[in-house]
């Protein structure tokens, strides 16, 4: 198989608030596309709100999407019953943000990371024992911790069990949402090493949710920018960290410290003004015209388009690249 | 597949302190809670070694030494109306008394489970359905219900503990309910579903074992409550029938001698008082053991 | 630079439910006028426990030893009375979470006049006129519309705004911010942070910085003083800090950090992980804490705490064996 693992197409989310909220609908993702070729990781970064979870979990189908197409291998999966849906799930796996609450704090380690195998009857006759073993080393545990419950071990030691769980089918596919943002510093340079060695030797694709720019920097492959349910630019790591061309991205990337007195006090600061708005709202017209630097009349009532900076894939949502393509070239 | 091995974390022995072994300490830091135990511990013992602890038989009267007092004749406790040792009485009526209470809980539960949780973790029909009957159940005063069923099948013990246990039924569904709604929300519950566990396997090993801790105080709750109701029931005639005793009817035959041997009542009062009291210190006990927040 | 505040041989004991713990050693500290100290390290390290021990916010049961001089008085031997009074007129605290410090019955204008009232004396319409102008120091738009508005009615970003603007009722002469920005994306952040250093610049407050975030630091800092297991392990100017930094952990934090330009992918790229876990002391240690983990760990480490002894004007570290200040440029 050539094509791409994920393929997601105009994918929309909404969710109805509560009655006590008024009762109105609120557009979680407005309009996802994306796909995740073979071996490849790709960075959704994104602020609270922007519906970047909201996109892993209609992935693994935890959500049924309001509109749109999830393609899984080639496969449409968006509304496969369950029972056909499962031996899919064998091949999409996910790792949770909270450490803590997404292990089952009434089953040990080895019952934790058995729990896949037994659920797809992988164990053959040799027994769940030896393949949790093996998925517990190749985290960089111990096979002592098998029989330990999780309030035994420490954050990141949980975290590297929640990747054993994920890994042990040795999925086509791994959604990582937020999996090191709860972890300290030193914790989360192991997380993200293990992540980088896994993937290099298991092969898998990987869909890497995260608010965290230098994370997806260091991880990714790809990158696709997400603000108030849309993707905003999309593109290789070299084309969104070095050429950022969307102003969000830019803002984004101008508002992340830089772990360096010296760049960090000399650097420009242009800080974007305001706050995303609410999602039951979203403005008309492009999504940012109100916080944006470069908004024009155009911006505030026609929505822009995915628009093409280079021919390698780098997109960019912005009504205001052609001429800044234009103005870059009368420059030259 | 090469094992990649990490000079992390890893490597490194785990966190001692299992917080199984500071379950008795921190309940016993709580010596309400420690009271209430001891209570039920008691009672309970009193009920199972009844033949062994009482000397008189609770049934067998005496018509030679009726209504003696306190102290008197080898009665610690006194004689009732028929004669017969009030002590023993107390000792053997334990045993109906903690069997309704018990019995009636585990039937509310029993059923209030596999509800709660079909409707806690599928919610839609199935959730409707379950919250409009418990509706109905709850407005029915429980005392309608029992006196129901005795007028049609004549009062018994049985017919007590099923009512007492259909009266607890909608507590217990919405509390079993809102458990289940709340572990379908946590992320180990989302996980499973991920992996592709069937449903069976995430009711029965995820949500039933995380939701007993929260039933227990539930449980903790409801027996004293049903404990109370069942003497209510055999106040009115509708509980045990004597001459097997239970506290409930004690009471109820003691009300006629009131005014001049106060003793045959009080005694029977005071055991329902301290076995509902210890239960609910238990309960009480229990639900900040269970309480993430108190640890 | 004359001092605020000086911290001796502060201690404190804490209870949890295996007994008692070390949560902060002999930690010394000075905050001079117009300063901003960043007390860095990692969750349990003893940063936040200081700035409590300082204000006397801990729990009735800790046992605290040391000084705290403040403005010519020991806070820990003073009255309670008198702490009250200091406590939110001469030194304020913003905590992490906004919305749990903001009474959510009560209007933000409500809430800082009753500051205003008790600290300043101000009433009626002067309080009013006060409580618009702090919330427009913060940049907060339309303020006279926003004292009427309840914390939920606020966003994140405009809440942790207000608190500020609520810090800064009585002119402080020390600001505690206890991880302000935490909680908020990176473009709400940039916000706070530009508006914290504008105000210490213009109201030359000092501030006592708590926080996990190294770019945080490098952002406001002019000082650093780095926590391990409830011990400062290294003190210095913040330059200094990032570009030669002594102590082993410090390294290590700094080189755990994935920033800009390294990638997992390149060659040979790795974040460096610490091994080990930060332990929870429960008794004081002969021996450096540090050690169990520490890549230049000796002998000697294990047999004798070390203490902090100035290695450098404006730099002082706790370690036996520091880097060699030249070989240690970890950044770019």
């Amino acid at each position: 198989m050539t094509g791409p693992v994920l393929e997601v197409t105009d994918l929309r989310m909404e969710f109805r608030a509560p009655r006590s909220a008024g009762g109105r609908r609120v557009q979680a993702i407005r309009e996802v596309s994306l796909t995740i070729g073979e071996g490849e990781i790709l960075g959704l970064v994104g602020e609270t709100g922007s519906g970047k979870t909201t996109v892993g979990k209609c992935v693994v189908r935890l959500l049924r999407p309001t509109a749109g197409t999830i393609r899984f291998a080639g496969r449409d999966i968006t509304t496969m019953p369950a029972r056909a849906l499962r031996p899919v799930r064998s091949q999409i796996q996910m790792v949770f943000q909270d450490p803590y609450s997404s292990l089952d704090p009434r089953m040990t380690v080895g019952q934790i990371v058995a729990e896949p195998l037994r659920a797809h009857g992988r164990f053959k006759d040799l027994g769940v024992r030896p393949l949790a073993s093996r998925a517990i080393e190749r985290v960089g545990l111990s096979t002592q911790v098998l029989d330990r419950y999780p309030n035994e071990l420490s954050g990141g030691q949980r975290q590297r069990v929640g990747l054993a769980r994920a890994l042990v089918l040795e999925p086509k596919l791994l959604i990582a949402d937020e999996p090191v943002s709860a972890l300290d510093v030193s914790v989360r340079a192991g997380i993200l090493n293990l992540l980088a060695d896994l993937q290099k030797s298991m092969g898998f694709s990987c869909l890497f949710i995260t608010h965290d720019l230098g994370v997806a920097e260091f991880l990714c492959d790809r990158v696709a920018v997400m603000y108030l349910g849309e993707i905003v630019e999309v593109g290789s790591r070299d084309e969104v960290f070095g050429d950022p061309r969307h102003p969000y991205t830019r803002s984004l990337l101008g508002a992340a410290p830089l772990a360096d007195p010296v760049a960090q006090r000399s650097r420009e600061r242009s800080i974007m003004p305001g706050e995303p708005p609410s999602a039951i709202s979203p403005p008309p017209g492009c999504s940012l015209n109100p916080r944006c630097p470069l908004a024009d009349t155009r911006c505030s009532t026609e929505a822009p388009v995915q628009t093409e900076v280079s021919p390698t894939g780098h997109l960019a949502r912005c009504h205001r690249i052609q001429e800044q393509m234009s103005l870059e070239v009368s420059h030259t | 597949m090469t094992t990649v091995t990490i000079p992390g974390e890893g490597s490194v022995p785990v966190l001692s302190q299992p917080s199984r072994q500071g379950w008795w300490r921190r309940f016993r830091r709580r010596p309400p809670a420690v009271l209430g135990l001891a209570g039920v511990v008691i009672v309970v013992a009193v009920a199972v070694f009844a033949p062994l602890l009482a000397h008189y038989s609770p049934i067998v009267s005496q018509f030679g030494h009726v209504l003696e007092g306190p102290f008197s004749s080898g009665h610690i406790l006194g004689t009732d109306e028929l004669g017969r040792d009030e002590l023993s009485r107390l000792i053997y009526g334990s045993q109906a008394t903690l069997e309704v209470g018990v019995l009636a809980t585990l039937l509310a539960m029993a059923i209030a489970i596999p509800v709660g949780i079909a409707a806690g973790y599928y919610r839609g029909a199935a959730d409707m359905v379950a919250m409009r009957v418990t509706d109905v159940v709850l407005a029915f005063p429980f005392l309608l219900i029992a006196v129901g069923l005795a007028a049609i099948f004549g009062p018994s013990l049985q017919n007590v503990i099923l009512a007492l246990g259909i009266a607890q039924l909608p507590g217990s569904v919405r509390i079993a309910r809102a458990e289940a709604m709340a572990l379908r929300e946590q992320d180990f519950v989302q996980a499973a579903i991920v992996t592709g566990a069937k449903d069976r396997v995430i009711l029965f090993r995820h949500l039933f074992p995380n939701m007993l801790s929260p039933l227990m105080v539930q449980a903790s709750v409801s027996i004293p409550a049903a404990i109370l109701g069942s003497a209510l029931l055999s106040f009115l005639g509708l509980g045990v029938q004597p001459p097997t005793p239970s506290w409930g009817n004690m009471l109820a035959s003691a009300q006629t001698y009131l005014y001049n041997d106060p003793w045959i009542a009080i005694f029977p009062g005071v055991a329902i008082f301290l076995t509902t009291l210890s239960f609910n210190l238990l309960g009480d006990g229990l639900r900040d053991l269970f309480d993430p927040s108190m640890r | 630079m004359a001092e605020l505040l000086a911290v001796q041989d502060l201690e404190v004991r804490l209870f949890d439910r295996s007994g008692v713990v070390l949560a902060v050693r002999d930690v010394n500290l000075t905050i001079g006028q117009g300063e901003v100290v960043a007390l860095v390290g990692e969750s349990g390290c003893g940063k936040s426990v200081t700035a409590l021990a300082i204000l006397r916010l801990l729990p009735a049961d800790a046992r605290i030893s040391g000084q705290v001089h403040f403005d010519g008085h020991d806070l820990l031997q003073l009255p309670l009375r008198q702490m009250r009074r200091i406590r939110g007129s001469d030194i304020a605290m913003v905590f992490q979470e906004p919305m749990s410090s903001l009474n959510p019955a009560f209007t933000i204008g409500n809430q800082i006049v009753e500051v205003l009232k008790l600290h300043k004396g101000l009433r009626g319409q002067a309080a009013r006129t006060r409580a618009a102008e702090l919330l427009s120091l913060v940049r907060i738009g339309s303020p006279e519309q926003r004292l009427r508005s309840f914390p939920h009615q606020l966003s994140g970003g405009m809440r942790q705004r207000a608190m500020i603007a609520m810090a800064l009722a009585c002119d402080p002469k020390l600001l505690i911010l206890d991880e302000p920005t935490t909680a908020l994306d990176v473009t709400t952040q940039a916000q706070i942070l530009d508006i914290v250093r504008d105000l210490q610049k213009r109201l030359g407050m000092s501030i006592l910085l708590i926080t996990h975030d190294l770019g945080v630091v490098a952002d406001l800092a002019d000082r650093v003083a780095v926590m391990y297991a409830g011990n400062k392990v290294e003190d210095a100017e913040v330059h200094r800090l990032f570009a030669a930094p002594r102590h082993p952990y410090t390294v290590g934090l700094l080189r755990a950090l994935p920033r800009r330009g390294r990638r997992a992918g390149d060659a040979q790229e790795r974040l460096t992980e610490i091994p080990g876990l930060v332990p929870v002391l429960r008794e004081s240690l002969a021996a450096c804490a540090f050690a169990p983990r520490c890549p230049r760990a000796q002998e000697d480490c294990s047999r004798q705490a070390p203490h902090l002894e100035q290695c450098e004007v404006d730099h002082e570290v706790a370690c036996f064996h520091p880097e060699p200040a030249t070989v240690a440029r970890v950044l770019r």
